[in-house]
């Protein structure tokens, strides 16, 4: 299967450095979340991915070799950068034709992908007349024609209405359950947290973090804990495999022990608890805590 | 060949580039009826009076401009809506999707070239003759290869358009370098300049020189026809040859 292999992918503009030094593999069978602050990196990346921007250091392979050697790239990979990059005079099923000539597909497959989208009724149109949520649905459409391996999704759900969040949402899990590749960007948490199985989180085009959603969410909550001996219930909270804190008011944040773990592990100690309280952090919460630091640029209201 | 077919269904499916395409062919054909009218009747007995030449000439000086700006959009209008980097996606080889623009548009340019070509000269003709003047047939020596050269014209000048188009990726910059390249220079440079540095603009500037192709009166200080057309076939390939490299390295 296609999986997409980052490694060590750079780039520069000018002075500024975009991507740095990333290293990630996609993998088929589910959809992975690319999430990050706006203008942390992802859409270069996937640039980089496409050969459309050539990368300063690193490499990446999709199915094993640089996407540019694939021989019926539509067939390998189907991306969605940017639904308002069509020609506005051409007709949504037009703008299909073509590109279905340049990977030999047959015009059947064209009004195939129209339906699937929910185009058909509005194929004749002209793409200039569609609104964002149209444009979006032609920009998938284009994407799945190839009946690709791999799926680029860049920030798909902006600008859509709930009914085509859902849907987009839906078609993503379908797709990964047919055992494709799937990598969907965006920079909203609450987003992914519908319909990513992994995750790679990104700031300042650095890896924050490659983890699986399940590991992700177990690691967002924590355990408030309030002792007598602080500092001697944090060693050993430590030596228990736990991940340990300060807190607010001179309290502990542990993670990766629940509550009774940790009650265990005081009555061991030796030290009195005053207080231990179960949190959850909402997803939202997690990830902007982990990509607080990444900022690059600290809005006064973000 | 699925990469130039998806070229011409590209080309084919925005309404406007046809018709601009038309509206090409017919500036050539009624322009150029109208000048050669005028210039039959200028002309006197005695004077050199190349009937081929002025028949079209007239009309090419404004379809070029119209040709060479389709070819540029050929290039820039995928930069300025995006789609160049869905194009990229669908045909990563840079190499192979430039080669396909080239070798459609300049097909293209060129049965419309010939078919204005041998339109405005037959038409031109019979101007010339209402006019009183002088005129050609497509017998006579030279004639020929100078309607069926205009075409070849036609074809160069929407490859100019086409290298400038990717070297420059934005309409009015590339146009305005098109306009100059073979309209402004070209025609008012001489007049501002010194005699010797004008005389060899008008002999060796490469739309000047390419034109000599459709003359059948050889001027004795000009290229010969084919000499003229290699000058601006070469221009033609350096710009390509630079908008092939840059298009290659550059991120989309």
């Amino acid at each position: 299967m296609t999986g997409i292999e980052i490694a060590g992918l750079t780039k520069r503009y000018g002075g500024r450095t975009a991507v740095d030094g990333l290293t990630f593999t996609v993998e088929p069978g589910r959809v992975t979340g690319f999430l990050g602050p706006n203008g942390a990196g992802k859409s270069t990346t996937m640039r980089m991915i496409l050969g459309l921007d050539r990368p300063d250091a690193g490499r990446v392979r999709v199915g094993g070799r640089p996407y540019v050697a694939a021989p019926w790239p539509m067939r390998e990979v189907g991306a969605l950068l940017d639904a308002r990059a069509v020609h506005g005079s051409r007709t949504a099923r037009d703008h299909l034709l073509w590109l279905a000539h340049s990977n030999a597909l047959g015009t059947g497959r064209v009004d195939e992908v129209l339906r699937l989208v929910g185009l058909d009724s509005v194929a004749r149109q002209r793409a200039g007349t569609f609104s964002l949520g149209m444009s979006q649905r032609l920009g998938i459409a284009a994407a799945l024609l190839g009946d690709p391996r791999a799926l680029l999704f860049d920030e798909p759900v902006n600008g859509l209405d709930p009914e085509g969040i859902k849907w987009i949402r839906e078609l993503m899990r379908g797709l990964a359950d047919d055992g494709r590749t799937v990598l969907v960007s965006s920079h909203l948490m609450s987003e992914m947290a519908l319909t990513a199985d992994h995750l790679v989180i990104i700031g300042r085009g650095r890896l924050i973090a490659d983890v699986g959603m399940r590991e992700f969410v177990r690691h967002s909550s924590g355990v408030l804990v309030r002792a007598d001996d602080r500092e001697t219930l944090a060693r050993h909270l430590s030596e228990a495999g736990g991940q340990v804190e300060p807190g607010p008011d001179g309290a502990l944040v542990v993670a990766g022990l629940d509550a009774r773990q940790i009650g265990r592990v005081a009555l061991e100690a030796g030290v009195v608890l005053s207080e231990l309280t179960p949190q959850r952090l909402s997803l939202e919460e997690a990830y902007l805590r982990l990509t607080h630091d990444s900022l690059e640029f600290q809005g006064a209201a973000a | 060949m699925n990469t130039f077919r998806a070229e011409w269904t590209k080309f084919r499916t925005v309404p406007s580039n046809l018709a601009t395409l038309l509206v090409a062919v017919g500036l050539m054909v009624g322009l150029g009826a109208l000048t050669a009218y005028r210039a039959g009747e200028g002309h006197q007995a005695g004077g050199v009076f190349d009937a081929t030449y002025i028949s079209m000439y007239g009309g090419f000086l404004f379809a070029q401009t119209v040709v060479g700006t389709l070819g540029v959009l050929v290039v820039t209008s995928e930069y300025v809506t995006g789609m160049i980097r869905t194009s990229l996606t669908v045909t990563p080889r840079r190499g192979r999707l430039l080669a396909a623009k080239v070798a459609m548009f300049a097909g293209l340019a060129l049965v419309a070239g010939e078919v204005a070509s041998f339109a405005s000269f037959l038409l031109g003709q019979a101007a010339i003759g209402a006019a009183g003047a002088p005129t050609a047939a497509l017998g006579q020596p030279g004639v020929l290869r100078a309607v069926a050269g205009m075409g070849l014209i036609w074809a160069l000048v929407g490859l100019v358009g086409v290298a400038l188009g990717c070297l420059l990726r934005g309409t009015m910059i590339a146009v305005t370098v098109l306009v100059a390249v073979n309209f402004i220079i070209p025609i008012i440079g001489p007049r501002l300049m010194p005699e010797p540095a004008g005389e060899a603009l008008q002999t060796y500037w490469p739309i000047s020189a390419g034109l000599q192709v459709t003359t059948t009166v050889q001027a004795a200080e000009r290229l010969t026809p084919w000499a003229g057309l290699g000058v601006l076939a070469a221009f033609t390939v350096v710009l390509l040859a630079l908008a092939f490299a840059v298009f290659r390295r550059r991120d989309a």
